[in-house]
């Protein structure tokens, strides 16, 4: 098992919430940067699929998401955040910390370092299955003078 | 586009009949055609409501009502006929979710949707029957659920019990329920009682990802979570006791097995990869729509191609999911009342798909055409006579299942003439949402929605308790409303209705 600083094991405060939406959930979070803003929504959408507070920090994977416009890159980072749940390692996440943010140039990248366990059943409480990321009423808000950084997704569940 | 009132919206809207109405071109900017939904009085005022609400100052967001996007369908290039509303219709991704369309397949221009199956490609309903009757059930209820509940993976996480390699799951895309035929799982009968008898043939695994494949392979013969369940049910009422007889129901009290589910992560992966790839070809092609969501391809193109034939393997899965889950009740049933499931008489009566784009013949303006129809929230029902309707059903028309919500009724239908001629042989699928999940979870306790379950004598097996609210029937339109409007209006006809005694649940 791999030792983690404890630094990576403290977790960041919650700044998401989840909004109305007929037949799906939407995501809403926010940040001090966008990177912060992503962050959150990716932990959004894990506190969606179980009780976070069961959630043990014992491994942590890389991601990488790339995308054409920041709409795209979010879908992509999601998706890939989704996947890494899916299948191995089936991990379930209490904390997201992204190392390249580059959204500069035609094509938008971001690497991200994934920290939780596998998903058990039994001791993670089951909660809602997300089944895909949509572009549906996307919005993403990026004002650094105004420091207001917020993105609002809805997911298919 | 032009911004309108309340009144002036409905100025474009005219009541045809007590169930019908009709959503008038310039509704929505460039219909090709003219857009009709199914109401009766109680679902009227919801779906106007939700017009309502929209046309408030000041609304913003991608919350489109249930009309506007019937009548965005109607925009789409190659659409013939109307596009059709089902009694269920509730606002969803693109199209609405009870929302059925056909293309032209003679037409160089028409199009295929992702967004007019869903994400869940082929999630569909499947009925077995047993010669069990309640009071052979009762005494022993607790236990049969408990063992379903075991015997069938459920919930958020959960992973299939039957072995399954990467080369198993290429095959079973391919040859959908012949692979469980093959592999031991299922009777033969059970293809004859499915659609397309459980196996699209244009399957071709080698154009679904890596991707898609690796979410599918853990999951398959999971149940999944959100409104996807399995059921003891009853016969509570017969309507048409000849066609409950060619179904082997008998009487009142019998007990059977509802099972609804569909392709779990693989669908919703092919779908996703799908959406992706098609937005490039809209480019390209300079398709435009009234709504981004409504991303779609020509049906000749490379994507539709490609598309249509990822989809049917994932309706391949869809079945083998569903067939896998079948052998698992069987097992359930049969353990526990120490007989055979032959020896119970555990027949499959019907699947249905209710999420789904197939390729039909259809008589549109006195010519026959041949059609790629999308029903998303919406079950075929095919009339007596059909050509792909089993032989067992030729005289009945095809049986159309109508799952209902956790401790409400379902129902059994069967496809008529009138329903052909209007809604190109369609129907409704189950009650359609009315409340958020959100609103749910705030408005509904749900230690209130288990007691309730429990005070109508339903045993529940749950995986996450804390979101049964989020299923409870308030949050759904009536289901009976729904089914007593497709029956008045004529576009198929009440069979059985039957209500649960256990439900197993994500």
């Amino acid at each position: 098992m791999p030792e983690f600083t404890p630094e990576e094991l403290a977790l960041p405060p919650q700044k998401y919430e989840y909004l109305d939406h007929t037949a799906d959930v939407q995501l809403h979070s926010w940040g001090n940067s966008l990177i912060e803003a992503f962050e959150q929504c990716g932990i959004a959408m894990f506190g969606y699929m179980t009780e976070l507070e069961s959630v043990e920090i014992k491994q942590c994977s890389e991601i990488e998401a790339t995308g054409h416009d920041l709409e795209s890159l979010l879908f992509h980072f999601l998706d890939e955040l989704l996947f890494l749940f899916s299948c191995e390692p089936f991990l379930i996440c209490s904390k997201l910390v992204i190392t390249e943010f580059m959204t500069e140039g035609e094509e938008m990248h971001i690497k991200c370092k994934c920290y939780g366990e596998e998903f058990t059943i039994g001791k993670h409480p089951q909660g809602t299955e997300v089944k895909a990321i949509t572009y549906s009423a996307m919005q993403i808000v990026n004002e650094p003078e105004q420091n207001n950084f917020e993105l609002f997704v809805i997911i298919d569940i | 586009m032009v911004v309108r009132n309340y009144n002036q919206e409905l100025e474009y809207l005219e009541k045809i009949n007590s169930y019908c109405w009709k959503i008038k071109k310039g509704f929505q900017p460039n219909m090709n055609v003219e857009g009709v939904f199914y109401v009766n009085q109680t679902l009227e005022k919801l779906m106007l409501d939700e017009l309502r609400n929209a046309c408030r100052p000041g609304m913003v967001g991608g919350f489109l009502p249930g009309v506007k996007q019937i009548a965005n369908v109607a925009a789409l290039p190659g659409i013939v006929g109307r596009s059709v509303g089902l009694p269920d219709i509730h606002s969803g991704y693109g199209f609405a979710i009870g929302n059925m369309a056909a293309f032209d397949m003679g037409d160089p221009n028409s199009v295929v949707s992702p967004g007019g199956v869903g994400f869940d490609i082929n999630c569909g309903v499947r009925l077995l029957r047993t010669n069990l009757f309640e009071q052979d059930v009762l005494p022993v209820k607790e236990q049969l659920a408990q063992s379903l509940f075991d015997h069938i993976p459920v919930g958020v996480g959960s992973k299939g019990i039957i072995p399954m390699n990467s080369k198993d799951l290429e095959e079973a895309l391919e040859m959908g329920m012949d692979w469980s035929l093959r592999e031991g799982y299922i009777w033969a009968e059970d293809k004859e009682h499915c659609e397309e008898y459980g196996r699209m043939l244009n399957a071709d695994p080698s154009k679904v990802s890596m991707r898609a494949k690796k979410r599918g392979l853990p999951q398959l013969g999971t149940l999944g979570a959100g409104n996807h369940y399995a059921e003891i049910q009853v016969v509570d009422e017969i309507y048409d006791k000849w066609a409950a007889c060619k179904m082997g129901i008998e009487e009142v009290g019998q007990v059977c097995v509802m099972i609804h589910s569909g392709s779990r992560g693989f669908g919703h992966q092919v779908a996703t990869d799908a959406l992706v790839q098609m937005e490039k070809a809209m480019k390209r092609d300079n398709i435009e729509t009234n709504d981004r969501q409504l991303a779609c391809a020509r049906i000749n193109s490379v994507e539709g191609q490609d598309y249509l034939k990822s989809m049917a393997a994932a309706a391949n899965f869809a079945w083998v999911n569903r067939s896998s889950m079948t052998f698992l009740s069987r097992q359930a049933f049969a353990k526990q009342f120490r007989v055979t499931p032959d020896d119970l008489d555990m027949h499959v009566i019907y699947d249905v798909s209710h999420n789904i784009a197939k390729v039909e013949e259809h008589i549109v303006d006195g010519k026959q055409k041949t059609l790629l129809v999308h029903r998303k929230g919406s079950t075929r029902a095919f009339p007596p006579h059909h050509p792909l309707i089993p032989v067992d059903y030729q005289l009945t028309g095809q049986p159309v299942l109508i799952g209902g919500t956790m401790g409400t009724c379902s129902y059994v239908m069967t496809g008529t003439e009138q329903g052909m001629l209007e809604t190109f042989g369609s129907t409704c699928h189950g009650a359609g949402r009315a409340l958020s999940r959100a609103k749910s979870r705030r408005n509904i306790e749900y230690t209130e929605v288990l007691r309730r379950l429990e005070d109508m004598g339903i045993s529940i097996r749950v995986a996450s308790p804390k979101l049964v609210m989020e299923e409870a029937p308030e949050s759904y339109k009536n289901v009976t409303d729904v089914v007593n409007t497709c029956h008045a209006a004529g576009i198929s006809k009440k069979a059985i209705k039957l209500r649960p005694i256990a439900v197993i649940k994500g």
